[in-house]
């Protein structure tokens, strides 16, 4: 009780910095009464984003995606495996989040942050198809399209995405550039030596027909089905704030996280526990918003995807 | 950012020709090239060195750091402190400068794992704590973490000067800031500012970190075959470059504090 007492008296005399760091939730509980946040975005806008691709060289695909200061680059590199025996027509993906030590104060090198692994997982759920049923499940990718002679040999994807800038909706943000890294992953030509071995050729290789056809010609990019797209929402009272900063995620610690795709079906829904339970008007609040960022979001990747093909 | 390096003109920062002699014995010389007229894979002549792109306020969440982009070598470095440090750490009545150095897994051509360069952090220590006055933070640590984006060779100079540009960044007091150019000796050719596939034929390599303006050397790494005068030619190329690059720094620092604030 003191503290809300004390912090009710001074706050008149205080600046507002000072009341900021010593009163963090009084100064957000302020804005939110006024239906604005400190950095003057209403409650349920999200930050600026940016994407662009193709900000790897080195990568078969890549791209480097924004929303506000926190900053995600993601690259695919293709590797040929051998298929396994359970599934010898499908290709596979692997995919590692990454929050190297330069991204936030949090982090230090050789003490891995606790959110990289849980992102991680989440990522791996959200793009991969659960049940192996392409058609009715959210898989963003078909793994057949991966496979380049049955039962021999299959695209390995390796996805990395590497957390460049830490200020909260990690998980939006990475999902973002992930989405953006496969629509711009061009499939490396390879073809079959006399060996019976699987060599990657290049463009010119191609173009001067000097050796054989190539294995996977017209099938360089991967169609890319209901892509999904993250909104991260806080709830704190009867408040929902979209696309929280890191100081909001620190302060108000109850998070949302909805996934839907762009027909507008629910891919995931996350709430992992936290001080205020969602009812079920805040949870399809929630939803609505998302809803709303994903066209916002899929014009961005559209965008993105034209400029990049003007260049 | 990274990809966006259009909306300021890149800076190159080659040393003038020092002596026009030598680039005659260049010619004469045999080398180990069958063409004669050998030219860099990426069309430059000898002593030219890559365009440099360079940005300060790169991550917001840090103290300091900085963007370099030289070529296709792409660096983040990003500077934390001066900040308590480690509870294991004796007590040192002057500040303490902790390195780190690592690869993204997508670096190199090879898909890597993406581990920390231990080699390349001492390295990076070794070539700022000349420069940082660590007497003026004392009991404290600051963090100068690297992350190497994508490796396109020379990637420790671009490492060290991108370090000691978010170092001014997060007002950390130097004597002078740092910048670091390496030669590539390739049979009797210098090639400065190398990238990836020079770097695998070289016959010998120099490295320079130097304080330009006080024309001091920091660090001086040299490898491979060598004669004394290619050494001394090699060094003369280096520092010529530093200073040129140390000014691309400073203005990106004016650059920087004279740009409107958000």
């Amino acid at each position: 009780m003191g503290v809300t007492d004390v912090s009710g008296d001074m706050a008149g005399e205080m600046e507002v910095d000072a009341f900021r760091r010593l009163f963090p939730l009084r100064f957000y509980e302020r804005h939110l009464s006024e239906s604005i946040r400190p950095d003057a975005r209403p409650l349920g806008k999200s930050r600026d984003t940016t994407v662009a691709l193709g900000a790897v060289a080195s990568a078969d695909g890549s791209a480097l995606a924004k929303i506000g200061h926190t900053t995600m680059l993601a690259a695919i590199k293709m590797e040929v495996m051998t298929p396994t025996s359970d599934s010898p027509d499908e290709g596979c993906i692997a995919i590692d989040f990454h929050m190297p030590a330069i991204c936030s104060p949090l982090v230090r090198p050789g003490r891995p942050a606790e959110e990289a692994p849980v992102i991680s997982k989440q990522l791996t759920d959200v793009i991969l198809s659960f049940d192996g049923c392409w058609l009715f499940s959210s898989g963003m990718v078909n793994m057949k399209e991966l496979c380049l002679i049955p039962g021999k040999a299959a695209w390995m994807a390796y996805l990395d995405i590497y957390c460049l800038d830490a200020d909260g909706a990690l998980f939006d943000a990475a999902l973002l550039s992930a989405v953006a890294a496969f629509s711009h992953l061009h499939i490396p030509a390879v073809s079959l030596n006399d060996e019976g071995r699987v060599v990657s050729v290049s463009e010119e290789q191609v173009e001067g027909n000097s050796i054989k056809e190539p294995l996977n010609k017209g099938k360089r990019k991967l169609t890319l089905s209901s892509t999904p797209f993250a909104l991260t929402c806080i709830l704190h009272k009867k408040y929902i704030l979209a696309d929280p900063t890191a100081e909001e995620e620190s302060i108000m610690e109850t998070l949302v996280t909805v996934v839907l795709d762009v027909t507008g079906r629910l891919v995931s829904f996350y709430k992992p526990g936290g001080a205020f339970l969602a009812y079920t008007s805040a949870v399809q609040d929630c939803i609505a918003l998302t809803r709303q960022r994903v066209k916002e979001l899929q014009k961005i990747l559209i965008d993105a995807i034209a400029d990049m093909e003007l260049d | 950012m990274a990809g966006k390096s259009s909306s300021i003109a890149p800076t190159t920062y080659s040393p003038s020709p020092t002596l026009k002699v030598k680039k005659k014995q260049q010619q004469q010389q045999q080398p180990i090239f069958k063409d004669v007229d050998w030219v860099r894979p990426d069309g430059r002549s000898f002593q030219h060195c890559r365009p440099a792109f360079l940005r300060t306020g790169a991550v917001n969440s840090a103290s300091g750091s900085a963007y370099a982009e030289f070529g296709n070598t792409k660096v983040i470095v990003s500077v934390f402190g001066p900040r308590e440090s480690k509870k294991a750490m004796m007590f040192s009545d002057i500040g303490r400068l902790n390195c780190n150095v690592s690869y993204t897994t997508f670096a190199s051509s090879i898909r890597g794992q993406g581990s920390e360069h231990k080699e390349f952090s001492s390295m990076l220590h070794k070539a700022l704590e000349g420069a940082v006055m660590l007497e003026s933070f004392p009991k404290t640590t600051v963090d100068v973490f690297a992350l190497v984006l994508e490796s396109g060779g020379s990637d420790l100079p671009v490492v060290i000067s991108c370090a000691s540009l978010a170092l001014a960044d997060a007002g950390i007091m130097m004597f002078d800031l740092v910048t670091s150019v390496s030669v590539s000796c390739l049979g009797t050719n210098l090639v400065i500012d190398p990238i990836t596939e020079e770097e695998s034929y070289q016959d010998g390599s120099l490295m320079i970190t130097s304080m330009p303006s006080r024309n001091e050397v920091t660090q001086l790494t040299l490898s491979g075959d060598w004669s004394t005068p290619k050494i001394h030619e090699a060094m003369q190329l280096c520092l010529d470059a530093c200073l040129k690059l140390g000014e691309i720094m400073r203005s990106c620092l004016r650059e920087a504090t004279s740009a409107p604030h958000e």
